[in-house]
């Protein structure tokens, strides 16, 4: 194995243990027992490439040797959607940067731009605001999160309320399949499964969408992009209760100009004031930061209908500076961990109609376990927001820790009733297959998956099945035992604050 | 204040405990760029820092952590970045404190160390020589130790001893000549700022260097301290109140003058039209300092000094003021890896001329001689010089000299 990937990758391959251990783990902290559990995350080696042609090599090779290639973008995600988890090779990707010149495309002569699956969206906006150009939309964690990264793991963020998911706003991909081709795959995905299974490699469009690398390795994305808008503006109406933000969330997806939404519950704001952190916002409120972009006159009438709606919601516009001041630290939300330096998350898709009975719902149960939940969310096309609910726990305390597990399932089941579903699957979140796709749209997704990589190499143990202990029966048992145990391991602590 | 282990120990564990490994810091990180490996990034470093101090797996600190802490130029672009806000230049500093109490320096440190300890200066050369570069001023002889001046001009180990850059402190003395300013230097009296140390992670050695420049300095009496180094600058502006901080001890005294880079000084000379720069036709961009910029907060003043050079076309680099990139030559790096440190630049001076720029100033002679070497190795159409001698070039213009 060494001699072959030397060959390729020269000093750009390492089997030093130093190395391979930082590509053991992500941004979520898990317990060694639990991970020794589920999954082998130790790769035999970590490459870099550098061009399709090494992936094209090492694919090949793989698929003969049937050894597991895990692909790494910024590591940036938190369900070892970018961790090996049957060991094998970690493709790193982050040697493959750089954006192309814009250029006009299609019938509608849009401007596009191709960019490296390795650049992250940060470098990518960067680069193409020397261009007179901007995203359509990137993630939250863009200055971490690549291209090929976000395309394989969600598409939602900043910009998809105004122009949709990640999947339309690209125009094709270049990518190598799991035997080693390198192929084009163009949109508008015209093309139905039938249909591209008569082509070469038999890759469609949506075979890169949410689907963590598991269908084919991206090297590059052609990506439509705007010119800089002629006005910007940001905003952050604040309201009492949770009920009439609720409303304006819903209302404002059919706003034009607006671009961005976020929402921050009052324990966020609060938990990150304790730290000197968003002191223009005004205390025990929920928060709607709103980012608008568009023709002066279009942001100007936009601001005038998001005011007249917020005075008769009860509601009240901060000053300026408190909008430049979200926008700016829009990147910054794990300040937060100045004051809870070990936390869990739960991450989920809602109906925005039910937006307002969930976080209800959630602060109940939280008061009932005495736990300090807080809340951010984007609002990412008009009927759905994105929600991050983060609560404190304890990485020191092992047995703690596992305890709180059970409360991320408690949020999630919260979620279901109301509509909801976890983001993102990875490793950790096999166990909600069933919530997020019907049985029907699994076992499609596990027949094309094993159509276009039958060695299941690619990713493998991700996205499509649930290991043993992540099986709904004994995940099901497993959490209901750490929930009855968790009171038992929090005794003695007040409540979280 | 230097910290005590306990109190190091516990803030490397504190800071580590935070970092939520998001990664933003990797990109923006100049060593990663080049070494591209996760261990190079600062979320990596953290990582091994947070295993080690917070979870006492003290097996961890191996040569290869000690290799991978010290690969670092102190630039302070991933504090910038951080989306957890974690001071990390701070962090860096404090984790080479550590390494220094395991007795795990670089072998250069310990060198440097040492050579400060007998000259008081970075180099081999004895400190009564500091004013050698005024040599070949022959129009008027540079003050030393003037008692009644209104400036004190600290020069600094790299001006004062590197011959190739000697032009940047005579640029400096006959830009203050021309404004008629009162000035002295402090020759001999001038030690180390200290800074080389504090960033290798001896601080508390560089306490002794800092009183003694503190003491020389108000014997003076000067109003205003000035300092072409943005080292040296960010040493006097922002590690000195640290350094000598202990209650009821020389910070509580207050320093008793201001404390300003040249490029603060000129600025206010320029519009106080003490000075009336001739005009320039080239293209000129600006390299921001680490330690002068995001380090230190000053962004405007080397700025308003270009553009208040009639004709000069000031173009800014893609990625300026408190997203500037680094030079390669900051953190003792070169002490370290001095490949490394030339990649960086290389990148840097890239950048520069992407710009379309002709010239490249900057306004710290590391920067300087860290980017002009990159240049020359790299053949780019490219001339690299510190602010001050474009400055004292259109003066000099201005005089008809």
């Amino acid at each position: 194995m060494e001699v072959f990937l030397k060959e390729i990758f020269g000093s750009r391959m390492t089997t030093d243990p130093f190395e391979l251990e930082q590509y053991t783990k992500d941004i979520a902290y898990i317990p060694p027992i639990l991970v020794r559990l589920l999954a082998k995350p130790w790769p035999r080696a970590v490459v870099q490439a550098e061009e399709p042609r090494e992936i094209a090599s090492l694919m090949h090779w793989a698929c003969q040797n049937r050894i597991p290639v895990t692909v790494r973008g910024g590591g940036s995600s938190a369900y070892f959607n970018a961790v090996p988890v049957q060991e094998g090779i970690v493709l790193d990707m982050n040697r493959m940067q750089g954006v192309g010149a814009v250029h006009a495309t299609g019938k509608a002569e849009e401007a596009a731009v191709w960019v490296q699956a390795g650049t992250t969206w940060y470098d990518a906006d960067e680069r193409l605001r020397r261009q007179g150009y901007t995203l359509r939309s990137y993630p939250t964690s863009a200055p971490a999160a690549t291209v090929g990264g976000w395309i394989s793991l969600g598409g939602l963020g900043i910009g998809s309320i105004r122009y949709g998911h990640l999947r339309e706003q690209i125009l094709g991909v270049r990518a190598v399949t799991a035997g080693g081709e390198i192929v084009q795959v163009d949109n508008p995905g015209l093309k139905s499964e039938v249909e591209a299974g008569l082509e070469g490699s038999g890759l469609c469009f949506d075979d890169f969408f949410g689907l963590e690398g598991t269908r084919a390795v991206i090297t590059e994305a052609h990506l439509k992009v705007r010119p800089l808008p002629e006005k910007e503006t940001h905003l952050v109406v604040v309201f009492r209760d949770v009920r009439p933000t609720g409303r304006l969330l819903q209302g404002l997806g059919q706003v034009s100009s607006v671009f961005n939404i976020h929402f921050s519950s009052p324990t966020f704001v609060a938990v990150l004031q304790k730290k000197g952190y968003a002191l223009e916002l005004p205390q025990e409120r929920y928060c709607l930061a709103m980012d608008l972009a568009a023709r002066q006159t279009e942001v100007e009438e936009a601001v005038r209908t998001i005011r007249r709606e917020v005075q008769s919601l009860g509601g009240e516009v901060l000053a300026p500076e408190a909008g430049e001041a979200e926008w700016s630290s829009r990147f910054k939300a794990l300040r937060l961990k100045q004051t809870w330096p070990s936390l869990q998350a739960a991450e989920l898709l809602l109906p925005v109609e039910h937006f307002a009975a969930f976080h209800e719902a959630l602060t109940k149960l939280a008061n009932r376990k005495h736990t300090v939940v807080v809340t951010y969310a984007h609002l990412v096309s008009p009927q759905t927001v994105l929600l991050m609910t983060l609560f404190p726990s304890d990485e020191l305390n092992t047995l703690r820790y596992l305890g709180d597990l059970s409360f991320i399932s408690r949020i999630y089941a919260v979620g279901k009733f109301y509509g909801g579903k976890p983001y993102v699957v990875g490793l950790w979140n096999t166990a909600y297959l069933s919530d997020m796709y019907t049985s029907k749209a699994l076992k499609r997704r596990w027949e094309r998956k094993q159509k276009l990589d039958s060695p299941n190499i690619l990713n493998p143990g991700k996205a499509y099945k649930a290991p043993f202990f992540l099986s709904r029966p004994v995940f099901g048992l497993g959490m209901g035992f750490l929930g009855a145990l968790r009171p038992l391991l929090r005794a003695g602590r007040e409540k979280d604050d | 204040m230097t910290k005590t282990k306990t109190n190091l120990e516990e803030q490397i564990a504190e800071a580590s405990y935070v970092c939520g490994r998001c990664g933003s810091c990797r990109n923006v990180c100049p060593v990663y760029q080049e070494i591209k490996w996760e261990s190079s990034s600062p979320r990596g470093k953290i990582a091994l820092a947070k295993d080690i101090f917070l979870k006492h797996k003290s097996d961890k600190m191996t040569e290869f952590y000690t290799r991978r802490l010290l690969e670092c130029t102190l630039c302070g672009r991933c504090e910038e970045i951080c989306a957890a806000g974690i001071h990390t230049r701070e962090l860096w500093l404090d984790l080479r404190e550590s390494l220094r109490e395991k007795g795990r320096l670089h072998p250069n440190f310990r060198h440097l160390s040492e050579q400060i300890a007998l000259t008081h200066n970075i180099s081999a050369t004895a400190n009564e020589y500091r004013l050698d570069w005024t040599d070949d001023l022959d129009d008027f002889e540079v003050p030393q130790s003037k008692d009644g001046s209104e400036v004190a001009y600290f020069v600094g180990c790299v001006s004062s001893f590197y011959p190739q850059l000697a032009e940047i402190p005579q640029s400096i003395v006959k830009i203050l000549e021309q404004g008629q300013v009162s000035y002295t230097v402090l020759g001999g009296e001038e030690w180390c700022c200290g800074f080389p140390l504090i960033s290798a992670g001896m601080s508390g050695e560089a306490q002794a260097l800092a009183r003694h420049n503190m003491e020389k300095v108000r014997a003076l009496g000067v109003k205003t301290l000035i300092t072409g180094c943005a080292s040296c600058f960010h040493t006097w502006s922002e590690e000195y109140q640290r350094l000598l901080g202990e209650a009821g001890g020389e910070a509580e005294k207050g320093a008793g003058f201001e404390v300003l880079h040249v490029t603060e000084y000129f600025a206010r000379l320029l519009r106080e039209k003490r000075l009336m720069p001739a005009g320039i036709s080239e293209t000129v961009t600006y390299h921001d300092p680490c330690d002068l910029g995001r380090n230190s907060g000053v962004y405007e003043a080397p700025r308003d000094i270009l553009q208040a050079i009639p004709g000069l076309d000031y173009v800014e680099m893609c990625r300026n003021r408190e997203l500037a990139d680094c030079c390669g030559g900051g953190g003792n790096l070169q002490m370290v890896d001095s490949g490394l440190s030339q990649a960086i630049a290389g990148r840097r001076v890239g950048a520069a001329v992407e710009t379309g720029a002709s010239i490249l100033v900057s306004a710290c002679q590391q920067c300087v001689q860290t980017l002009r070497e990159a240049a020359r190795k790299e053949k780019l159409p490219l001339e690299v010089m510190d602010i001050t001698e474009l400055l004292w070039r259109v003066l000099e213009n201005e005089r008809g000299v």
